[in-house]
């Protein structure tokens, strides 16, 4: 009984400091209501972007329910589903994945529900995307680097989790560019699956086997690119690889800012959580709309890292 | 069953792994000229450590024919905690070790209580807590890393003393401790006669609540230490890290001799399991073998290590 009680108890509390959703049920009834499926909100970007969804619908007066899909696109369908069952106005999905995840475009849009993909893409076209092109971080990243070592150096890129769309894409444009630069070589190639520690343990490995014939590592994200730079750090070899990754988080605007990490590559996760809300909502009340609103990604260095520091 | 009959029984059984493992130690030397330095040695060390001190923990929990699939989440639970008290200038060192282990006992010894009271198997109770556990690190840190670390905590996964990586001594200090918790003390003996024979331990006395309390406990601290370590080598607490640690950590016990059907394992076995995985992939990497081939590659090594484990068994 004692047990019982407890567990009650305990439940009850979790359940009331979780609910950042549940009174937005009873609001009046002209209120646009729009329903977000996420990727993970274990990610740290995906989380920033979450976060200023949740304050353009604030400042329009928009409900906005954001539900986790968790990386699994089967998840993320049935979450569509029952944005289509509660008769949401307009859907807002962060794919999970390309292929999987282009059913719930089409269940929304023969439901007449305007869906707005935001960060990344599906293979069924949506009503409008608001996002990046995640080629085109990778150019950027590649073409700092060429420009940096003047055309001529050895290259390590640490992979993405192999086969996801962002690793696929970021592996494209980084290819494009050692392809105009002939005198780039690439030592090496492998995945470090998007994580601090993995990264820099293949780091740590690279510098066992390339030691001080690496002169650049391009990381397909920061998480790995931190984890590169602590490797060199540790055995010295930092102040001369240089060392870019792509997406901007605190920590990597931290590191450049101190010089360890020499660039990244700046993802608006604000302007796409904001245009996304304002798509959504001007395709729920039949307004003009964008189909495709690109945000640009930035460079950051020491010189401009300022700019990024909130 | 009598404790000792085990024991004889895995030193024999030994041998095959130990062979497979310097037969690999070997084809690598010669392989690659990088392998067999002491820089990459070293290294090699760091990077096991984590994954070793997880695998010691579990070891103890599968010799009494238990499973703990919430390892990884309590990698991230006490690495958000421990990072939580670690910023420069808040706290003296003690404290985030302290809240980080202490996290870690509490996590393992409410494993430990569920399972001797509910009597659900421990492989539904841990994958419970290894959900319940990730949401806990997802609470903690609002979802996000938590970075600005101390010096002082970062050396315990960065830091040298007399040129042995922090990590590796950690690693040496907990092997030492766990064979002996194992091997010379009543509580060890008691893990192999639950694991070998659970209603014969409770006739002959044994209470084999405390004991399971126990194993899940220590299993708990030591996974403490592993989210310690691996926060303060890569300096930040990160909600999401260590996810699929138990499958490597599990590997590394089996791996080296651990029964799943309890009563049966050593240390020794389980270092060696976890070092065969360290080396693999960092000889992998040395090698630039593809990422496609590595896993395959890893899945037929470990199968390859079992089996020639297996023969040694038999003889």
């Amino acid at each position: 009984m004692k047990n019982a009680i407890f567990g009650t108890l305990i439940a009850t509390a979790l359940l009331s400091g979780c609910n950042q959703t549940s009174e937005k049920g009873s609001g009046d009834g002209e209120k646009l209501v729009v329903g977000a499926t996420m990727l993970s909100m274990q990610n740290e970007f995906i989380v920033n972007v979450s976060d200023e969804m949740e304050a353009k619908a604030k400042e329009l007066d928009v409900d906005l329910i954001t539900v986790d899909a968790e990386r699994s696109a089967l998840k993320q369908v049935e979450q569509v589903e029952s944005f289509i069952a509660q008769g949401v106005d307009a859907i807002i999905m962060n794919p999970c994945e390309v292929e999987a995840s282009s059913p719930a475009v089409k269940l929304a849009m023969a439901a007449n529900i305007p869906i707005i993909n935001v960060n990344s893409e599906t293979s069924a076209k949506p009503t409008a995307f608001v996002g990046s092109d995640d080629t085109e971080s990778a150019r950027i990243a590649m073409k700092y680097l060429a420009e940096k070592l003047g055309g001529k150096g050895n290259i390590l890129i640490m992979h993405g989790f192999m086969g996801q769309a962002a690793q696929l894409k970021r592996d494209n444009g980084a290819k494009e560019i050692l392809k105009a630069n002939p005198g780039l070589k690439l030592l090496a190639e492998q995945t470090g699956e998007w994580d601090r520690a993995k990264g820099m343990s293949l780091t740590e490995n690279w510098i066992q086997s390339y030691g001080s014939k690496i002169n650049a590592i391009f990381a397909h994200n920061d998480e790995m690119g931190m984890g590169a730079v602590k490797a060199l750090e540790a055995a010295g070899l930092k102040n001369k690889v240089i060392v870019v990754s792509v997406d901007a988080i605190p920590d990597a605007l931290q590191a450049v800012k101190k010089g360890t990490l020499d660039a990244t590559i700046f993802q608006n996760a604000k302007e796409q959580g904001s245009k996304a809300i304002e798509t959504a909502v001007k395709a729920a009340k039949k307004e003009a709309f964008d189909k495709e609103v690109l945000i640009p990604f930035q460079l950051v260095t020491k010189e401009n890292v300022g700019e990024f520091l909130k | 069953m009598p404790p000792t009959q085990n024991l004889r029984l895995t030193k024999f059984g030994q041998y095959g792994i130990y062979l497979a493992f310097l037969i690999l130690c070997i084809v690598l030397a010669f392989s690659t000229p990088r392998f067999f330095t002491v820089s990459n040695l070293l290294i090699i060390g760091t990077q096991v450590s984590i994954n070793a001190l997880l695998a010691f923990g579990v070891t103890f929990v599968i010799i009494t024919g238990g499973i703990d699939l919430s390892l990884g989440s309590m990698v991230a639970v006490t690495g958000v905690v421990a990072a939580t008290f670690a910023h420069p200038d808040t706290y003296p060192l003690a404290v985030p070790l302290l809240a980080g282990l202490g996290a870690g006992l509490l996590f393992g010894a409410f494993n430990g209580l569920v399972i001797t009271k509910s009597k659900v198997p421990p492989f539904i109770v841990t994958l419970g807590t290894m959900t319940i556990g990730r949401g806990l690190a997802l609470i903690l840190s609002k979802g996000r890393p938590i970075s600005n670390l101390s010096d002082s905590f970062n050396f315990i996964g960065g830091g040298n003393i007399f040129g042995i990586p922090f990590p590796i001594i950690i690693l040496i200090v907990a092997f030492i401790v766990c064979a002996v918790i194992l091997n010379k003390t009543v509580l060890g003996r008691y893990m192999y006669a639950v694991g070998g024979n659970e209603p014969a331990a409770r006739a002959s006395g044994i209470r084999v609540g405390n004991v399971k309390m126990w194993v899940y406990t220590i299993c708990g601290i030591l996974s403490a230490m592993g989210g310690i370590l691996l926060t303060a080598r890569i300096t930040t607490g990160q909600p999401n890290a260590g996810a699929g640690f138990e499958l490597d950590a599990i590997a590394a016990a089996i791996i080296g001799g651990t029964s799943t059907s309890g009563g049966t394992g050593t240390m020794t076995g389980t270092l060696i399991g976890a070092l065969l995985i360290g080396v693999i992939s960092n000889s992998l990497d040395l090698l630039n073998v593809t990422s496609y081939y590595q896993q395959v590659v890893m899945g037929v090594i470990i199968i390859g290590a079992v089996v020639l484990d297996g023969f040694g068994k038999k003889d």
